[in-house]
């Protein structure tokens, strides 16, 4: 079975985000890592490759720095690695796109990613590439496993969770499980090392990217938090729970 | 707050893509299963087992020695992992130098086939603990004039003597020891249920706390014939451990200043005394100042190093300078950060006066700081100063 997990890579949470005229300026992130729910898609893509046997293949598209997410996901079990590569801004349909194309290409039937980017938070790669390619999409997915030829996936709604089962071609979109992730050994760092990446572009699926009608316009930092406030002694009780009740309402 | 390495000359981008992700592998294990342990363990006084489990499946024990399950990384990823694991608690970095550089390295380089197709495996995976018996109560700085002998006695040898400050010994299944076998020093594999040997703890240190120390006692310890090393006699055998572990721990001390300095660069920049952060005062920047200065050179002469033990064109005397300047600085600088902290240094909610208290150590063991002065001094002079007699 051949699954397949996306994987964006994103600005660190730790790193700083600085906008210049208008738009986040790239240059000042030092630190970019896999965005966190992709990170729990490809723990479970990890377990459904040894619980199917199955062939594992990453798929990223984005620019040169990218790559290095998917050695990353080498060192840890993935088998293939394809880095469909493009610099600049890509919207969502245009990602949705050129992922879908890779998808096609290297005939996917399990596909799993994250529930929403770190960065961009929007939410829409597992929906817009199933529809693209005529698969089920299961949202906030928790773990996925093969049994009797069907996957069943458990997911997390507002009332607990929930069982479902489909059969492929069907999308996965991970929220955080509730498994550990494996961390990667020496031994895995060096076969990642010489694991060959498969570079492509735009071109080489046959993707147009002239099917987007968003335009982004700009982007400005969220509005500095106002400053906490202090309070001591038990004259400031009374104050204190009526804020805690009246403006905070936590209690 | 989310641990930034200091880097300022940007060494770490010459770095291989390979060392960089098993530092990131390191560094992320810290992060998670050593930082929020390390006081607890420091408190009761124990090595937590899982960190020796999690060295084994990440690998790293052995770092650059090659084939027998071990990982074949460079000696710069050596130094690398060192690094990232003295940067959560020179104890950590203590029990791999010694499993890496004391106990499999002396088995790689001078053991029988036999020797290293059955320990190296179990070590390198961290199933077997090993430790190193150099030191004496009454030879440390002098190992030479040790008195631990090994007698041949037909089918055996039989061991007598006591070794102290061994690092993981009451842990260990497998112990280097180095004995005389008449007038030469040999080294002996010595298992921990041979007869006639005990490993009690040592209790009661104020650094290293979460790194076990102990004596190794020898009485009529009797050893099967194929446990000598065979590949080396005289000093030459213990010092070329020597040599490996001093060189990780000239970048291990690198990652104790780090942490020193990121805790000293957090604190001041937040913490408010005359109504502003005492990191806006000249003096305190001075402090800031001199650690990144410190640091950055010693982080040179770190990954210069690095590049000449990969390219094998070094002597023992580079090593001692780097050793010798590295773990200084960095007790210095874990020194001044505990002083940036004020009264909040000496408290183990930051780790500060841990890694001062522990630097103390790595000052002193693995030759003292003089030793290397002395190593060097004859280097420049040529002539010894070790003893009057010459
Ligand atoms: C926590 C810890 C773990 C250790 N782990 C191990 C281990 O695993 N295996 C092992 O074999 N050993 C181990 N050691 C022992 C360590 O290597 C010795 O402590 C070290 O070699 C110094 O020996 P000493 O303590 O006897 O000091 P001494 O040799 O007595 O030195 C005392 C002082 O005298 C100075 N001095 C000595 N000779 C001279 C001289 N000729 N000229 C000028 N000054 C001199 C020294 O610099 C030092 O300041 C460990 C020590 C510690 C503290």
């Amino acid at each position: 079975m051949n699954i397949i997990v996306l994987l964006k890579q994103v600005p660190d949470t730790t790193a700083k985000i600085s906008i210049s005229s208008g738009f986040m300026d790239e240059s000042t992130i030092t630190k970019w890592s896999m965005s966190p729910y992709d990170e729990f898609a490809l723990e479970s893509a990890l377990q459904l490759k040894q619980n199917c046997n199955g062939n594992l293949i990453a798929i990223t598209c984005g620019p040169d720095r990218c790559s290095k997410m998917l050695t990353d996901a080498a060192a840890v079990g993935t088998d293939k690695l394809i880095h469909i590569h493009h610099e600049g801004y890509l919207d969502s349909i245009q990602t949705q796109t050129l992922l879908a194309a890779a998808i096609k290409k290297f005939e996917g039937e399990v596909i799993m990613c994250g529930k929403q980017a770190a960065d961009t938070n929007s939410g829409s790669t597992g929906p817009g590439v199933a529809e693209l390619i005529g698969a089920s999409c299961i949202t906030h997915v928790s773990e996925v496993k093969y049994e009797n030829e069907e996957l069943i996936a458990t997911r997390l709604n507002s009332l607990g969770f929930e069982i479902i089962s489909t059969s492929p071609p069907s999308i996965f979109a991970f929220d955080k499980g509730v498994k550990e992730l494996r961390r990667p050994n020496v031994r895995g760092i060096m076969m990642a090392k010489k694991k060959e990446i498969t570079r492509l572009t735009p071109e080489d699926l046959g993707a147009s990217l002239t099917n987007s009608n968003i335009n982004l316009i700009s982007q400005m930092p969220p509005s500095e938090k106002a400053p906490g406030q202090k309070y001591e002694g038990t004259d400031s009780i009374h104050e204190i729970v009526s804020k805690l009740r009246d403006e905070a309402n936590v209690i | 707050m989310d641990y930034e390495a200091l880097d300022f000359y940007e060494i770490d981008s010459l770095l291989t893509d390979e060392e960089r992700m098993v530092r990131d592998m390191v560094r992320d294990w810290v992060d998670e299963e050593v930082i929020p342990n390390i006081e607890n363990a420091c408190r009761e006084g124990v090595f937590p087992d899982e960190w020796r489990v999690a060295l084994g499946e990440m690998g790293v024990l052995g770092a650059p020695l090659q084939g027998y399950g071990c990982p074949g990384l460079s000696y710069t990823a050596y130094g690398v992992i060192c690094r990232e694991l003295e940067r959560g608690d020179s104890g950590l970095r203590s029990f791999a130098s010694v499993q890496g550089s004391l106990a499999m390295y002396p088995i790689w380089d001078f053991g029988s086939e036999e020797q290293k197709n059955y320990y190296l495996p179990k070590m390198a995976s961290g199933e077997w603990i090993g430790c190193f018996g150099l030191t004496e109560p009454d030879y440390g700085s002098n190992p030479g004039d040790m008195i631990t002998k090994a007698e041949d006695i037909g089918d055996h040898y039989l061991l007598n003597g006591a070794k102290m400050w061994i690092t993981n010994g009451t842990i260990a299944e497998v112990a280097v020891v180095w004995a005389k076998l008449g007038s030469e020093i040999r080294g002996f594999i010595v298992e921990k249920n041979d007869p006639g040997f005990t490993a009690p703890e040592m209790k009661g240190k104020h650094s290293l706390k979460a790194s076990v120390t102990s004596e190794l006692v020898f009485q009529d310890c009797k050893i099967p014939k194929d446990r000598i090393l065979p590949g080396v006699k005289g000093l030459r055998g213990p010092f070329s451990c020597l040599n490996n572990a001093r060189f990780g721990i000239s970048w291990g001390a690198i990652g104790s200043a780090q942490a020193c300095f990121h805790s000293a660069k957090d604190y001041s920049m937040s913490r408010i005394q005359f109504d502003h952060p005492i990191a806006s005062y000249q003096l305190v920047q001075n402090k800031l100042a001199w650690m990144l200065r410190e640091i950055t050179k010693a982080q040179l002469l770190a990954y210069h190093l690095g590049q000449k033990k990969d390219a094998g064109n070094w002597i023992p005397e580079h090593i001692s300078l780097a050793k010798m300047n590295n773990v200084d600085i960095a007790l210095e600088i874990a020194r001044v950060a505990r002083d940036i902290h004020g009264a909040n240094g000496i408290l183990d909610e930051y780790p500060v006066m841990r890694h001062m208290a522990n630097l103390e150590s790595v000052k002193t063991y693995e030759g003292t700081h003089d030793i290397h002065n002395l190593i060097i001094g004859r280097h420049i002079t040529g002539i010894q100063a070790f003893t009057r007699e010459a």
